[in-house]
């Protein structure tokens, strides 16, 4: 059974779908805190950061296809209001965004694949999908990530370089700090069976560089289905470059990813080094290892004040065509630190590769049907014409006899007696 | 196919989300009334630390006048200074408006709306200096679209702002 047809059923047996659409829309009426300025100025780092994560992931495999596009979808105008030092404004948080790769089979090993990721995210009065209402406390910026792939089989390896730019398209001098008006950064990737390494540079220095380590084993990429190689783990090391004053003040965080049980449990959790320490955790539990369905509790550690209350629990639940976020992880950096709201995020995400399907970061491939239930109504037609036709018999004088199956409407003598009656 | 028939459902009825603007107003079109017996020199938009400025209503109002109507981008939740020329009912004040601490002297400013305290803050050096202000300090919420603001002195001397 798919796992589309395994959530149908599941929608209609509860009725779920009508749950998510009353909460999505109670979103709007949700105590929210209203997000900070500061959040928007460092959007750009996040967005980019998070497409070359996104890149990796899909690099895993390095051929295929692979889509994810989708947008935020927060209703009401005091939903994710600015706060600024002015005070609170009313209007909309918004993120759009899309990753497309794409690749060619060149020869039986090898793979030439193109991807570009783009987000737009930033805060308006108004919302929009394509053309902004540019409010006079408006942010709007974009960042765009594309690149070339390469993917050898037989080596189990791929390499994978581009650009990435980003644009501020629309900062207001009254709240924002100043940024930079546009960025051009290079990013390269390069795997070989679980160990990979991706780069991004700006202007000859380093951004971030990264290591990982993806030793759990995946049915999908050729690995074992099951035992202990599933239970390793999958690690990351993310070397950010960051400044304070003149002084390089860089930092490493370091990602633990670590199926829990059977590939639909996962613990995942983060640290950054050297200063502060424990960053965030999350359990997620995917009904099905193509990672088609998730839902996930997590918690975020905001440096904002001491102890426990600094820690900030959450979780979403992410159903193939909608997400839905209420303080979690994801949303928390990804939505300029939003908080005690309801976040919806309208998307479709899906990988493809020889024939399978699987969710982003997945270990096995979708189960597929592969008996066709319903029917084809013209073969059905033609192999039953057929198999009539093989009644054809000959009479004794050779021609052809057609014994016709079905109603058939015989009465001798019925046209005479109906006659009789006209008369 | 049902999924995706609920999918298309859900995209159409999110496509609403760029409509928003027929409904919601993403600005304010202020105008103030003054029932005090002062003028009033103007409205400001300040920010929490007092360092930025953002005027409002530039022209003064006098006794018993309506200002012009302003149209600006402010709708939300925000500080807003108004200035005045004098204020008849500020002996007790004047002694907060001589502490260093400029916070102390908002921190008054900032009781509930219906009874605002009138500040005077010196904003020359000292106490006696020249360039003093005398100003109301609150925070109103402001839904955008017409709005009219009321000032007007209660028997304490107080002053009062109300939307109308």
């Amino acid at each position: 059974m798919t796992d589309v047809v395994y959530l149908d059923k599941m929608l209609m047996k509860t009725g779920l779908n009508k749950i998510f659409l009353l909460l999505a829309l109670a979103a709007g009426v949700a105590f929210a805190d209203p997000i900070p300025a500061e959040a928007l100025t460092q959007g750009g780092l996040q967005m980019r950061d998070r497409q070359l994560r996104d890149i990796g992931l899909v690099m895993r495999g390095g051929r295929g296809g692979f889509i994810d596009i989708g947008y935020t979808y927060t209703p009401s105008s005091e939903q994710l209001q600015l706060k600024s030092q002015y005070g609170v404004h009313n209007g909309y948080a918004f993120r759009h965004h899309y990753g497309i790769f794409g690749s060619w089979v060149l020869d039986s090993v090898s793979h030439f694949g193109f991807l570009t990721w783009f987000d737009r995210t930033g805060w308006d009065s108004q919302d929009f999908f394509f053309f902004p209402h540019y409010g006079k406390f408006a942010h709007i910026s974009s960042a765009l990530t594309w690149g070339f792939s390469y993917t050898n089989k037989k080596y189990d390896a791929t390499v994978a370089l581009g650009l990435q730019h980003q644009n501020l398209e629309l900062a207001s001098h009254r709240i924002y700090e100043n940024e930079s008006d546009s960025l051009l950064f290079y990013w390269a990737h390069a795997r070989y069976k679980s160990l990979s390494f991706q780069g991004s540079f700006y202007r000859g220095t380093f951004q971030t560089l990264r290591f990982s380590l993806d030793l759990e084993s995946r049915a999908l990429y050729g690995g074992a289905g099951s035992g202990f190689k599933t239970y390793l783990p999958n690690l990351n090391a993310t070397i950010y470059r960051r400044k304070s004053g003149d002084d390089d003040d860089n930092f490493v965080r370091l990602n633990w990813e670590q199926n829990l049980y059977e590939q639909v449990l996962y613990a995942d959790v983060t640290f950054d080094f050297p200063d502060d320490g424990f960053r965030s955790a999350a359990l997620k539990y995917y009904p099905d290892p193509s990672r088609m369905i998730g839902f996930e509790a997590s918690c975020i550690r905001r440096h904002e004040r001491a102890g426990a209350s600094d820690l900030l629990w959450g979780g979403a639940i992410d159903i193939l065509f909608i997400r839905l976020g209420y303080n979690s992880v994801f949303d928390y950096e990804n939505m300029f630190h939003a908080k005690g709201t309801l976040i919806a995020e309208i998307k479709f995400q899906i990988g493809a590769a020889d024939g399978k399907f699987f969710g982003r970061g997945a270990a096995k491939p979708a189960p597929m049907e592969t008996t066709q239930n319903s029917i084809d109504l013209k073969k059905f037609m033609k192999s039953h014409a057929e198999q009539n036709m093989g009644t054809t018999t000959r009479d004794s004088e050779g021609r052809k006899v057609l014994h016709a199956k079905g109603i058939r409407y015989e009465n001798e003598g019925a046209a005479t007696t109906s006659s009789e009656g006209g008369n | 196919m049902k999924f995706l028939r609920l999918f298309l459902c859900l995209v159409t009825f999110t496509l609403t989300a760029c409509m928003s603007h027929l409904f919601i107003d993403t600005s304010t079109r202020l105008q103030v009334e003054n029932k005090t017996d002062v003028t009033i020199l103007g409205l400001d938009i300040v920010s929490d630390d007092g360092s930025s400025v953002s005027p409002w209503i530039r022209e003064s109002i006098e006794p018993g006048e309506k200002s012009k109507v302003v149209e600006e981008d402010w709708v939300g939740t925000f500080r807003v200074r108004v200035r005045f020329d004098k204020w008849d009912k500020y002996e007790k004040m004047i002694a907060v408006s001589c502490v260093t601490d400029t916070r102390d002297v908002k921190v008054r400013g900032l009781k509930k709306q219906s009874e605002v305290g009138v500040t005077q803050r010196d904003a020359g050096s000292g106490c006696n200096g020249e360039g003093e202000q005398t100003y109301a300090e609150l925070e109103l919420e402001f839904e955008g679209g017409s709005q009219y603001l009321v000032v007007s002195e209660d028997e304490n001397g107080k002053a009062v702002f109300k939307f109308r």
